[in-house]
């Protein structure tokens, strides 16, 4: 029955979703495992582009161009920027075997999982195969703007308050020196 | 729809998670950790995306684009503080910032 | 004649706050000046108020003046409100004008102490609160008056501060008048219960509460409470001897001339509530008797110039006691003012004496002051032979008066009557053994070294108040002598109504004895204390007992120390021991270090790791998950 339902777009949908998902977990598995922060940053690209393509065959054209724009470009930029700027203190090397809190952490991490898998699997996925479709608007930057600018306009005012508090948090944080430096003629 | 249910997606949402969740926990560098967080708050964004499509509603995407920029404005203020807590000559070293021992 | 009335009751409390407003820009002398002067002007009020009732015919004599409403809760309305009638005008005289000579006495005898101008304000506020006692027009006010009189009676015992003797007598006045205060609003409350309010006429009416009734008796021993503690009557009155260590200003006013009477002008005031519980009324006398024996021996064997008058003026109360108890109101209130008059002098002459003597009060080490010091002398001798009730002296016709009322009271009167004949001899025993061994024979060593006479003997503004007194001690008692004329009784008729004296042979005889046992204890007190002799102390050591017993006071403090002050600071002490300690301060104790040693250890789950806090958040959402997916 399934096999009937297969089509060539189908089947490429799958391929790209196949190919996307296993970027997706190793390439998150090796921000978390990398001992140096730099290859972390670069992992975390691939990560996200993964993201991007897993966003696109959902519909989400727009929200994939930010991710790859905003995350990729801008955010991990910063990342590194900051890696470079520490130079080798960047360095966080795994500390040996398993202490018990690694040992406690992948044990709720991974309870979480199977938990959440279980409870997709057990209760909700009747309810999860019928999808609503679609016009050809959805997820185009029109609507999302026509949202933004409507329905949730207190959020997006709110939200560029929040990005310019943090711009101005780091800029505090990034240039106040401690204060012997201060003492011995440092900036203002 | 084209490729797999929503459930495949939810799926790799929260194995995504995990992933990210355990990054958290066991990596003592904050620039890890802070990456790490990046990746939960990604995994929280595909679940959102997911059921937006589901739904054929937009507000999901509204509310990814909102985490995203609230993850930026983190990054931003958690990378601030690493400078400024390197500046101090501390070891980057999550278990060594105990000033708030009780 | 209204205004003149409040002026009376003004001018004094305008002087206290003159004084206390103006402060150094007064001057100590200014400050005296202003209170007797304001007192002068009560004085002339009062004269001014007592011409225009005696332009009245005797039955429109009585009226009361209200200013405003004073307090009001409920039904229940008191006005700031005065009675002018012929009590309170009575006692209106007395106190202004007893007062007006005492504070001018006290600006020469209080010269150059340091805070002069504190004590002419307190005076003036005692004249104050004494005339509000006396004018008040219902019995709040009176009970108003009643407590500031204690008030400015305890500042002026204590006034010299820094005397640790001065301080615990002014607290013991407080206290045993606080008692007595008590009793007083306790009555008062009865009588709002009963007649709903406190206003003279509604309450002193007729038929307001029923004779002999358990609430007339209540009432009546309320209000006898008062009067005995206010008045120093056995067995409240171990405050009043002690109360000498104020000033002699100020026992002379407020410990013998007018607080101390208070207590007889209430009885005569609330006379129809005495009479209505005739065992309370008779309680009255009899307690005035006990007191007016026990003071008269007391004060045969007290060694302090001032303390042997303090005990007989504890003893003429008595007498007053006697008086009111029995009815006789108006004799009561005519000793009450021949009694101001020679007990002021005889204090203000003690305090003569003092001056001269820097400051001493010993008697023992006084004598032969008659030489240094004749008009005081005199004076002195006009007092006693006046306290000593001998004629024509006031004391004579006054305390005659009662003996003879009480001559015709029936067996109580006469057992009250041998009891007064007893206390005459007492009184002139005391007194004379006093002026004999101040004043008779040679100088002793002490006189000798330390006499210091100054002009007029104590300077002209002591001088001429004792002057003046001892001419109204003097003639005083002519006002109303027993079977021939009573202008006290018929002035005071349209008030009180006071029972018949004795008449013809019976007044007679009554008069005869009480004059043969003062003489008879004149001519004791000569025997012994005339010339120094071996007698007294003989005497002495054949009756030792009871001359130790008398000298201990009959061991009232004593006793009263045992039963009220020893128990109740023991008992708490006690309490603290067994309860408050064990129960409250350790068991404080230990909660207080428990939650210490238990936080301590909470505190150390507080580890600073972030790490080790996210995972706690981690596997709390694991549980949550759990949770939901058994739940749902």
């Amino acid at each position: 029955m399934i096999l009937a339902e297969i089509d060539a777009g189908n089947v490429l949908a799958w391929v790209v979703w196949v190919v996307a998902a296993l970027a997706l977990l190793s390439s998150g598995l090796a921000v978390v495992l990398f001992a140096n922060p730099f290859y972390s940053a670069l992992a975390l690209i691939a990560n996200l582009a993964s993201l991007a393509v897993l966003y696109l065959l959902l519909n989400a054209e727009f929200v994939a161009a930010a991710q790859v724009l905003v995350y990729a470009g801008a955010v991990v930029v910063m990342f590194l920027f900051v890696i470079a700027y520490l130079g080798g203190r960047a360095d966080a090397p795994w500390a040996g075997g398993p202490t018990l809190q690694a040992v406690a952490a992948v044990v709720a991490t991974g309870a979480i999982a199977v938990e959440v898998v279980v409870v997709i699997a057990l209760k909700a996925g009747d309810r999860l195969s019928d999808t609503a479709a679609l016009d050809d608007s959805f997820g185009s930057p029109a609507e999302i703007g026509t949202l933004f600018l409507s329905d949730h306009l207190l959020a997006f005012e709110v939200t560029s308050i929040v990005l310019l508090v943090a711009a101005i948090g780091g800029v505090i944080l990034g240039s106040a020196l401690p204060r012997e430096h201060r003492a011995e003629g440092g900036r203002d | 729809m084209l490729g797999p249910g929503i459930a495949a997606y939810l799926v790799l949402s929260v194995v995504l998670f995990a992933t990210g969740a355990l990054g958290v926990l066991v990596r003592r560098s904050p620039l890890i950790v802070l990456l790490a967080l990046e990746i939960m708050l990604n995994a929280g964004n595909l679940a959102l995306i997911a059921f937006s499509r589901q739904l054929g509603d937009g507000d999901g995407q509204i509310f990814a684009l909102t985490v995203m920029v609230v993850a930026a404005a983190e990054a931003v203020v958690g990378l601030g503080l690493i400078v400024a807590v390197s500046r101090k000559r501390v070891d980057l070293d999550v278990d060594r910032l105990t000033a708030l021992r009780g | 004649m209204t205004a003149a009335a409040w002026t009376c009751l003004f001018a004094p409390a305008a002087a206290v706050l003159a004084i206390a407003l103006a402060g150094n820009r007064l001057s100590r002398f200014g400050a005296g000046l202003v209170a007797s002067g304001a007192t002068g002007v009560s004085f002339v009020a009062a004269v001014v108020t007592f011409v225009l009732l005696l332009g009245k015919d005797a039955g429109e004599r009585s009226q009361t003046s209200t200013l405003w409403t004073w307090l009001s809760a409920g039904d229940l309305r008191f006005g700031a409100e005065i009675a002018i009638d012929p009590l309170s005008v009575f006692m209106m005289l007395v106190v202004s004008g007893v007062g007006f000579l005492i504070l001018s006495y006290a600006v020469g005898y209080m010269h150059g102490d340091e805070e002069e101008r504190r004590y002419h304000a307190y005076k003036a506020l005692f004249v104050f609160s004494m005339l509000l006692l006396v004018q008040a027009g219902n019995l709040l006010l009176l009970l108003a008056g009643w407590g500031l009189v204690g008030l400015s009676s305890y500042l002026l015992i204590n006034f010299w501060h820094f005397r640790h003797t001065a301080v615990a007598a002014g607290k013991k006045a407080f206290v045993m008048n606080a008692v007595g205060d008590a009793t007083f609003a306790l009555a008062l409350f009865l009588l709002i219960q009963e007649a709903g309010a406190l206003d003279f006429r509604s309450t002193l009416g007729e038929g307001v509460l029923e004779e002999g009734s358990t609430v007339a008796t209540l009432v009546a021993l309320g209000l006898l409470g008062g009067a005995v503690a206010k008045s120093a009557q056995v067995p409240l009155h171990t405050w009043l001897p002690d109360a000498m260590e104020g000033p002699t200003p100020v026992s002379a006013l407020i410990h013998a001339a007018t607080m101390v009477t208070a207590g007889v002008y209430l009885i005569a005031r609330t006379a129809p509530l005495f009479e209505a519980a005739p065992a309370v009324h008779d309680l009255a006398g009899i307690l005035g008797a006990v007191t007016l024996l026990l003071a008269g021996l007391i004060a045969l064997v007290q060694t302090d110039i001032k303390r042997v008058i303090a005990y007989s003026t504890m003893s003429q109360i008595g007498y007053m006691f006697v008086g009111v108890g029995l009815g006789a109101y108006g004799a009561g209130l005519f000793h009450l003012m021949t009694h101001a008059f020679f007990k002021a002098l005889l204090f203000m002459a003690a305090g003569i004496v003092i001056h001269a003597l820097a400051a001493e009060q010993d008697i023992r080490r006084m004598g032969g002051l008659a030489r240094g010091l004749p008009l005081t002398y005199r004076a002195f001798l006009v007092g006693a032979l006046a306290l000593a009730a001998v004629p024509p002296f006031s004391g004579f016709f006054s305390k005659d008066a009662i003996l003879a009322s009480a001559a015709n009271a029936g067996a109580l009167g006469w057992a009250l009557w041998a009891a007064g004949i007893v206390g005459a001899f007492l009184t002139a025993l005391y007194t004379f053994r006093l002026l004999f061994v101040v004043f008779a024979g040679e100088p002793s060593p002490f006189v000798r070294e330390h006499l210091h006479v100054a002009r007029f003997e104590g300077g002209l503004a002591m001088a001429w108040p004792v002057g003046v007194l001892a001419l109204l001690a003097a003639v005083g008692g002519l006002l109303q002598i027993p079977g021939v004329w009573h202008a006290v009784d018929d002035w005071l008729h349209p008030v009180v109504e006071s029972i018949e004296e004795a008449g013809g042979v019976t007044a007679v005889v009554s008069g005869v004895l009480a004059l043969a046992a003062a003489l008879a204890g004149i001519a004791l007190a000569w025997a012994l204390y005339a010339r120094p002799g071996e007698r007294p102390a003989l005497l002495r050591t054949r009756y030792r007992r009871t001359a130790r017993s008398l000298e201990r006071k009959l061991y009232f403090d004593e006793a009263y120390d045992a039963a009220f002050y020893e128990p109740s600071s023991r008992l708490p002490l006690a309490l603290f021991r067994v309860v408050e300690d064990p129960l409250f301060l350790r068991s404080l104790g230990g909660l207080g270090s428990g939650v210490r040693d238990v936080s301590g250890r909470v505190a150390a789950a507080q580890t600073g790791l972030v790490r080790s806090y996210v995972l706690a958040l981690a596997a709390g959402l694991a549980v949550l998950a759990v949770v939901f997916l058994l739940v749902s």
